[in-house]
This record gives C-alpha cells, structure tokens and sequence, in this order.
C-alpha cells in the first residue's frame, strides 16, 4: 500500500514544483503589465501592493516605526524594511530592486549616473529628517566637551592624538591603558562617509586599527563596555550607558550638545539630513507613503525615535 | 582455573578507568544541550505565552510577538522543501539505480559533495546574483526558498543515496529475476524500503532551513513587515518575508533598549519548533521500521 500513497505523493509534489516555475513566468509579465497601468490609472484597486524599503542601518529603526505605524493606516500596503547599510539600499537603488533607498547621505554624482543608465530614470530625492551624530565615551571619562580638530586628531591617518593624556585626559577609572580605543564604522556604512567627510576631510583616510562595527547599535554599546574608547554614532541610539560629549566646531568657540534644537538651527557641527531615494518617479501608493512621512503624524515618529524632525516653514 | 593475578587485576581497573572516561565524554555531549535548553526557557519565560507567536512585532520590535517571522520561517522552509525533496530524491534514484559508473556520474557526483561544502554566505551570494537578479525574480520568499533549496538539495541527494543504498542488493535482483524493469524495481521494492530513510533526511533538512540566516538575508528576509495576524495566507511567495533567524539576529544587534526576554523567547520559538520538527521525523522512522520486515 506504501508505494501507491508514496506515488501520489511524489507526483504531487512534483507537480506543485512545476507550477510555482509556471507561475513565475506568468506573473513576472503581470507586474511589468500593473507598473505601466498604475503609472497612467488611478490606484482604484483595492490590491495588496508592497513597498521595497531598504538601506542605511542609521535609518533602519525609523523605517521600522514608520511601517508599523503606517500599516495601521493603510492595511493594503505593506513595507517590506531591511538595513544593511546605506551603501546597501543605493546598490538596490541602482539595480532597480528598491522601491525606497534609505540614505543617511547625498547620493554621490557616479552613482546617480550609474541608477540612471542602469534603470533608465532619473532618481529621485526625499529630504525626511535629520541625524545629529554624538561623540559617545564611556560614563567613567570625564571629558565633556571635543573640537573636530581633535576629533580630526584623533581618527585621520597620521593624527598626532593617540593617548587620552594627549586630549589632557590624566586617567579614566578601569580603563587598562592610556590608548584611545578608537571605534569606527564598516566602510559601506553611510555614518562612515558622512564622518569622513565632516570630520577627517576627504582626502585624508580613517587611521588604520580601529574597531569597526556593523551596526550604529554596535558602536554605542562597544564604547559603554569600553573605558578607554571613543565612538560615533547616530543620536538615536544613545542609552543610558554611555556619555555623550559636547562638540564644538573650533578649538576656543562653545562647544554644543546635539539635540533637536541644536541640529536644527545648525549650532551642532555633526549633523546630516536623512534621505529617501526613489528610482524614478514615485508610484502612487509610494508617493502616498513618502508624503506621509515629511507630514505632521511622520515627523512625530521621527522626534519619538530620537532622530530631529523637518523644520516646518 | 582462574585466579587474580596482578596482571588481571591491572586490566580490571584499565578497563573500569576507560569505561568511566568514555561515559564521562558521552555525558558531555548532553549537557550543552540541556544547559542551552534551561538557560532559554529562564530567561525567555517571561514572555513565553500563545499571544507572543499569534502577535505581530510593535513598538519598534520591543514589545509584542513574533507572529510574522514565524509565518515567514514556516513559508521559507515549505517551499524550499517542496523544491528541493523532489528534485533531490529523483536525482539520488537516478544515480543510484539507474546510472552505470562513467565519467559522467564520476562528476555528478563530485559536484554534489562539493556543493555540500559551500559555505552558506556563498550560497547567498549565488542566491543573489543568480535568483533575485538575474533571472529577475527579485527579493521574494521564492528567491530565498530557491537558494535553501539549493543548499539543502546536496544533502537531501546525499541522504537518499545512502538510503538507497543500504536496500540490499538482493533484493532488486529477486525483482529482476522474475522480469521486472527497473522502475517496477525501483516503485515496488526499493522505495517502500527505504522511504523510511528518505523522509529523515528530508526531514532533518527542516531544520538546516530554518536556522539559516545568511542565504535569506539578500535574497528575501526583511527587517520588518507587517502581515495579517492569524491569517496563514498572509504572505505571497513574491512578497519578502520575516524569518526568524533573521529576527533574532535583527534585534540583538539592531534594535536598542529591546527587553531582554526578547530575543530569549524568539530563540525558544526557534528551537522548539526545530526539535518538535526532528521528534516527528524520529516517531515517523521508528514507525516505519517496525513494520520492516528485514
């Protein structure tokens, strides 16, 4: 009896195989069909359509908040978040498998040509907040504040400051040594760029033997285990853990704590715009989703987050 | 007659000494196990409860259940099953009943030891490059199930060969004597006995699948999204999915202020549904081999 109910079973899987390989073919040709209506019609249909949201791991915990709270609102869309970096989401960006690219930084002009030769639209850009990137140490290090010479100093290559007596720093409780543990970003990673640039100049290079991190969370919690270490990352992931420390633009001018205020009126030296790439113009219920976001209920998410909302004019 | 010299006295004790080191060894293979075990279900306990698999994530992933990573898991390793059992059970029939040794199965069968020892962040790449882009099927759960499938497919081959194999050679020959073909051979002898076999490895590769974390992480799992809660036809196989693994991963090292118990009780979903999955293969083996006759 075995063999007969093994044959049907057989069989029938075999068969399931085949189908889903049909139904590949056919619905490949179906979606190219719907982006081309839905670019002309109305989005009158009551379809579940989803949004492809993916890139920088800075934005990753706001592009989260934003599709739980939007997928209250609007149950036949659904967003579809993943991280990785902001390298990451500009690549899907470019190979057109990105409904949404999040960055925490512009789009440089090489890769704008490559998404437009390679998708063959013209990508566009969503200012939808903005980051201030703190100076995190750990609780027992009593620096309070840092100019970006220092910090310049302290993480370029060939950066004379190497020790925490070179910053003044006579001794850190538990820390072993009088090293600056230097914690740094993985090089796709957007804070990675953006801090290059800001702080170390771009011609020059990060100093090499730094603890790179994968994750924003990675760093903040490195530098809260870590006495002797100093780190960047996005102000959204402060905890209670770690010291935040003020940060002024020169040696000798007033050193600022970054917070909503701060950023906004640009007195924080370190802090970036966060944006939203769509390849080409957005579709209907992508555009519904990116006005949502630069709107009242989605700047509220972004304050909640701990990120600084739009300036509203 | 027997008596105790020295020398059997010194043996006695060899032997006892031996028997206490190797049982001391075989002990220590069950303890990391109950110790995980244990250490999971205290700290995860707090959260433990039927809400936290039927919920989705809120919050900001800190608060609620585990609802659409689970569903997502379950999604990736049916299809991935349902690609990979059959081609990899009708490939291992081929080479091992029908094939003559040549060249060809020579390398056939090269090629499936060594896709065996791929790394899975390779697979993923491949996954990638050659499921997601090139044949343009995008992150979907059918990209990701199409690269498990290709992981699991060397072992499911390797598996089913063995079992195969292990149907003595007897028995095929009694069939042909009395002028069976080879596929009467093959359906009436050499499946019923050695389907109990099949169904382990097919079984066992549940849970390789469903651990997995690097093949899903380009080709279809996601950060967040949002399903229906209770409703099992909540994904398509093109829409990209929660997993799991994925989901532990995610908020131990993305997600801060996260409560603890979190990623404890997500583990204890994960484990549990793996070892309940290997219970059944365990209960459908011993069944089907007690009705063996042989």
């Amino acid at each position: 009896m075995i063999n007969a109910t093994l044959m049907l079973r057989w069989s029938g899987a075999a068969l399931l195989a085949l189908g889903l390989l049909g139904a590949s073919c056919k619905r490949k040709t179906e979606t190219t069909e719907a982006t081309v209506s839905s670019a002309t019609a109305a989005p009158t249909d009551k379809k579940k359509e989803s949004i492809q949201n993916i890139g920088s791991d800075t934005m990753v915990n706001l592009a989260q908040a934003w599709a739980e709270e939007y997928g209250k609102l609007a149950p036949n869309v659904s967003i579809e978040v993943s991280g990785g970096g902001s390298g990451v989401g500009i690549a899907a960006l470019i190979n057109g498998t990105a409904n949404i690219a999040n960055a925490s930084r512009k789009l440089e002009p090489e890769e704008l040509e490559k998404a437009k030769k390679q998708t063959g639209k013209e990508p566009q850009e969503f200012m939808v907040g903005y980051d201030g990137l703190a100076i995190y140490v750990s609780k027992s290090n009593p620096i309070e504040e840092i100019s970006l010479e220092d910090l310049s100093e302290i993480y370029r290559e060939g950066g004379k400051f190497n020790k925490w007596s070179d910053l003044g720093i006579k001794s850190i409780p538990g820390a072993k040594s009088d090293d600056i543990i230097r914690v740094s970003r993985q090089n796709n990673s957007g804070t990675y760029h953006y801090f290059r640039e800001v702080v170390i100049c771009k011609k020059a290079d990060y100093k090499s033997g730094s603890l790179d991190m994968n994750g924003s969370k990675d760093v903040v919690e490195l530098v809260a285990k870590t006495p002797g270490a100093i780190g960047y990352s996005g102000l959204g992931y402060a905890t209670g853990d770690v010291k935040i420390v003020k940060v002024s633009k020169k040696k000798g001018e007033p050193a600022v704590m970054p917070a909503i205020a701060s950023v906004l009126d640009k007195t924080y030296p370190i802090s970036r715009p966060l944006f939203m790439y769509t390849p080409g113009e957005p579709d209907p219920q992508v555009k519904a989703y990116l006005s949502w976001i630069m709107a009242e209920p989605g700047q509220k998410i972004v304050e909640k987050s701990g990120y600084v909302p739009l300036n509203k004019k | 007659m027997f008596t105790e010299t020295p020398l059997v006295r010194r043996k006695a004790r060899a032997e006892l000494v031996a028997k206490c080191v190797f049982g001391a060894m075989a002990l220590c293979m069950v303890t990391p196990l109950l110790l995980i075990i244990t250490h999971l279900v205290w700290e995860a306990a707090p959260l433990l409860s039927f809400e936290f698999l039927t919920t989705n994530p809120t919050g900001g992933m800190r608060e609620g259940g585990i609802w659409s990573a689970l569903l997502g898991t379950i999604y990736l390793v049916t299809v991935s099953l349902l690609i990979a059992a059959p081609v990899g059970v009708l490939a291992a029939v081929y080479l091992n009943e029908y094939a003559r040794e040549s060249w060809f199965t020579r390398v056939i069968n090269l090629a499936v030891v060594n896709l065996a020892g791929v790394p899975s962040i390779v697979h993923a790449l491949f996954g990638l490059g050659a499921f997601v882009l090139f044949a343009g099927i995008g992150r979907s759960i059918l990209a990701a199930s199409l690269t498990l499938a290709v992981m699991t497919l060397p072992v499911i081959i390797a598996s089913t060969k063995e079992s195969l194999g292990a149907v003595p050679l007897a028995f095929r020959e009694a069939c042909w004597n009395v002028g069976a073909t080879r596929w009467q051979t093959i359906r009436r002898i050499v499946l019923p006995n050695s389907i109990t076999g099949i169904l382990t490895g097919v079984i066992l590769q549940v849970s390789r699948t469903a651990g997995e974390t690097a093949p899903i992480m380009f080709t279809g799992a996601v950060f967040f999204k949002k399903v229906p809660e209770g409703d099992i036809f909540a994904y398509s196989i093109w829409d990209q999915c929660m997993a799991l693994s994925m989901h532990l991963f995610t908020i131990t090292t993305q997600v801060t202020d996260a409560p603890k118990a979190l990623p404890y009780a997500t583990a204890v979903v994960l484990l549990g549904a793996v070892l309940s999955v290997n219970l059944t293969a365990i209960v459908v083996r011993s069944y089907l081999r007690s009705r063996k006759k042989w």
